[in-house]
């Protein structure tokens, strides 16, 4: 199987992948909205737009602080602008909207959003703590689901792995929102939030899925050896051993293939109805499926091309400590 | 239904079972659909569907409580009596289903903030909105501190103190205790001004009793009555007074007086409060995104039924069966919670489209592995459903726990996320298990030598081998 056999190519772009996702990150930033920072944003739309100049002119005596004024165009073809403060107080917005109202003609406020800093920081730590707290959850079933087969790697390493593919699959998309964030100006707000939060549990979902095939062939294909030990206070007890029949490497390999049409067909689907989403769905839900089709075809690569890999890489470490380098050459002879 | 391949007559029943469970199936999901459409084209219907105001238009007010001076203990009972009484103020306006609720933010941040939440669907003059609530009097009773005051005193005379000192001392007795309060005017007696307009307050049984300790243990102090944190009068208390009745008076016009009077009438505010923050969405800018949300939605679920049926025949119609199961299983569902319907209700709910024949996908590819290996086509289907069996309950156990984690975290909107998202996963299995199932088990049986056109439709996907 190409995925278990050039794992380390697999593995090399994943932590390429990742180490980039990082830089682009932590370089641009995210460019977080109102519903993070704190702040209001005022749309009106007219039949027609007054000058920009002049509505700034305007809105500078106001003494708003820094705000930005973008011009937008809804689908009707109406002309618009986007106005973004500092949040305002009821007085402010009501200057604000009389000001932007009394240029063009059939002007209409159609939005107006105002959110206090506090519950904008509230927002932020309330996204961090809930997926530290989702993660959490994870190791701990599938360490508990994978309990019955700990050899020969330990059913934590499986929600282990299972955190790493999530972390893989959560970088991309925020990278690839920073990326829009810098360029575009799009701004990230609870949507994208929870476009994440969507990433994530699809995330799980796939790499559970393939895990799930190891764990029936690791059962099918090992021995029962029951062995009688001596414990240290000099009893004698009986452990039972596990051989398998067929090298971790391949049980693994054949998982993954085993897996492979339900791993693309399930993408498929969701990716199909993601681009729907993405082209009829309108402006509000765009970023959205945007970072939800990245997270996707990021947690379809996790799935096949880190997490199995990852588990053979992990075995292999494991036996070489153990029984020395022979073991891991031994092993190799996989197709 | 197991042990059905001995007897004729037994493989009979069996076979009628099968197609009798099956018709069940068929027609619990015509039901639902019918439904559904029932109580969506109809305007008047009991359960329409709830949009929330980014569909609808409408306006979300979120006024931060200040509960500082308050005791811990009484900060949830007083909460409460705020939302009465502003539910009260904002059912005067005659908007459909407003929204009141109480918002507490939660464990993770340093500091615990009391909120009110109004939302108010089709309102978008929020400016007028904002004034009728802002109409809501705040009536506090405090005591007056006369060597503070005399502090204070000495202090405009140039003598300098550490720090400000604050004369008024709550006396906890504030508007929440209020029962009525009517318009009077003065008879001349008590130190007023004769036909001097003055609203007098009665107090319900416990404000009675706590305003009777308070002129017990303070006669011949001064107690001050706050109006939203203007003093307007501040009589002395020259005995205890029984029967839970106050007068306040203050140069009202009898015009105010009458106003005061109402306003007080409909709830006078336990806590003060402050407005944090407003969004308003007008109706045509979001039944726009409402319209696009189900456009995407249609053609998302017709992309994906049609995949479906390409790669996978006649499980693949199956498949496409129950997921318009699924669909009518969400909306009803969404329907009799009900389940406010937000945009991102709506995309979560597209995306879900995709995500939900996830069980189908499995069963199928387990199924195609098995009819492979030479069973017939329903022993495939049995087998298929029993070894995706684990796959599809452990990967479900932990987008569910993922749910429910978010959902006790998260802030309004991303609680009605995590709710979709968790009935999403839950109904998704149903549809799998129940719906797929038995009809997948109901079809006749061929096995894949018979190289008939129903063999073949049981055989998906690309050749191999």
């Amino acid at each position: 199987m190409i995925f278990v056999t050039y794992r380390k190519i697999f593995l090399s772009i994943a932590v390429l992948v990742v180490a980039c996702s990082i830089g682009i990150i932590a370089m641009l930033g995210l460019n977080l909205g109102i519903d993070f920072t704190g702040g209001s944003l005022t749309e009106v739309s007219y039949e027609q737009r007054p000058d920009k100049e002049i509505l700034s002119g305007e809105l500078d005596q106001l003494g708003l602080g820094s705000y930005s004024l973008r011009e937008t165009q809804d689908d009707e073809g109406r002309d618009g602008f986007i106005l973004r403060t500092r949040d305002l107080t009821e007085d402010e917005r009501l200057t604000v909207s009389t000001v932007v109202t009394a240029e063009g003609q059939d002007a209409a406020v159609t939005r107006f959003t105002s959110i206090g800093p506090v519950i904008g920081q509230e927002l932020k730590d309330k996204a961090v703590w809930a997926i530290v707290a989702v993660s959490l959850v994870i190791i701990l079933y599938v360490a508990f689901a994978f309990a019955g087969v700990s050899y020969p790697v330990g059913s934590w390493v499986y929600g282990g792995i299972t955190i790493l593919a999530l972390l893989h699959d959560v970088l991309v998309p925020a990278a690839v929102m920073a990326l829009l964030g810098y360029y575009v100006g799009v701004e990230a707000d609870v949507l994208f939030i929870m476009a994440l939060l969507a990433v994530l549990g699809y995330s799980v979902n796939d790499t559970i899925v393939v895990f799930d095939r190891v764990r029936e062939n690791l059962v099918k294909f090992r021995q029962e050896k029951k062995i009688k030990v001596v414990g240290t206070d000099g009893l004698e007890r009986e452990e039972i051993e596990y051989i398998l029949t067929k090298p971790f490497p391949a049980i693994v390999g054949e998982s993954v293939s085993q897996t492979l049409m339900r791993s693309i067909n399930t993408s498929v689907t969701t990716l199909v109805a993601l681009i729907a989403l993405y082209f009829i769905g309108g402006e509000v839900t765009q970023t959205f499926s945007l970072v939800l089709i990245a997270g996707v075809l990021a947690g379809t690569y996790s799935s096949i091309c880190i997490a199995n890999p990852l588990l053979v890489f992990v075995a292999e470490r494991k036996m070489e400590k153990e029984y020395g380098p022979e073991v891991k050459n031994e092993s190799k002879k996989d197709k | 239904m197991s042990n059905n391949n001995s007897q004729k007559i037994e493989e009979g029943s069996a076979k009628f079972i099968r197609k009798f469970h099956a018709v069940s199936v068929l027609a619990i999901i015509a039901a639902v659909l019918f439904f559904v459409y029932t109580n969506t084209v109809n305007d008047s219907a009991k359960y329409p569907f709830k949009l929330g105001l980014d569909l609808a238009g409408g306006s979300h007010l979120v006024y931060e409580a200040d509960v500082s001076k308050i005791e811990p203990t009484e900060v949830a009972d007083l909460m409460n009596v705020l939302r009465d009484v502003i539910e009260r103020r904002v059912n005067v306006f005659g908007v459909s289903e407003p929204i009141v609720q109480v918002e507490r933010s939660s464990f993770v941040s340093e500091q615990v903030v009391e909120r009110l939440v109004v939302e108010l669907p089709g309102v978008t003059d929020v400016a007028t909105a904002v004034e009728e609530i802002g109409k809501t009097p705040l009536l506090e009773f405090r005591l007056i501190d006369d060597a503070v005051l005399q502090e204070q005193a000495a202090a405009e005379e140039g003598v300098e103190f550490d720090e400000p000192l604050d004369p008024f001392i709550d006396t906890g007795l504030t508007g929440r205790y209020l029962a009525s309060a009517a318009l009077e005017f003065a008879g001349g007696q008590g130190g007023q001004l004769s036909n001097e307009p003055i609203v007098s307050i009665v107090f319900n049984a416990e404000g009675g009793d706590l305003f009777e300790s308070i002129t017990r243990d303070h006669t011949g102090e001064n107690l001050a009555i706050f109006l939203d944190g203007q003093m307007i009068s501040s009589p002395r208390i020259n005995e205890a007074i029984v029967g839970g009745r106050a007068i306040i008076s203050g140069g009202f016009t009898p015009d105010e007086a009458r106003s005061l009077a109402q306003n007080l009438n409909f709830g006078a505010l336990p806590v003060p409060i402050v407005l944090a923050s407003t969004q308003t969405v007008g109706a045509s800018l979001g039944g726009e995104v409402l319209n696009k949300g189900i456009q995407a939605g249609v053609i998302g679920f017709s992309l994906v039924i049609a995949f479906m049926l390409l790669w996978y025949r006649l499980p693949g119609l199956v498949a496409g069966i129950a997921l318009v199961g699924y669909v009518a299983m969400m909306l009803a569902l969404f329907k009799l919670i009900p389940v406010t319907l937000t945009a991102a209700g709506l995309a979560g709910l597209v995306l879900s489209l995709g995500m939900a024949v996830d069980a189908n996908v499995l069963v199928f590819e387990r199924m195609k592995e098995e009819y492979r290996g030479g069973k017939n086509s329903r022993e495939a289907a049995r087998a298929g459903f029993a070894r995706a069996w684990s796959a599809i309950r452990d990967g479900n156990i932990t987008s569910l726990l993922s749910a429910v984690i978010l959902f006790w975290f998260g802030t309004s909107i991303v609680k009605g996320f995590a709710l979709v998202f968790g009935l999403g996963v839950v109904v998704s299995m149903v549809s799998a298990l129940l719906v797929t199932r038995t009809l997948l088990l109901a079809l006749p049986e061929t096995d894949l030598k018979k190289g008939s056109l129903l063999s073949k439709l049981y055989n998906s996907g690309i050749k191999t081998k």
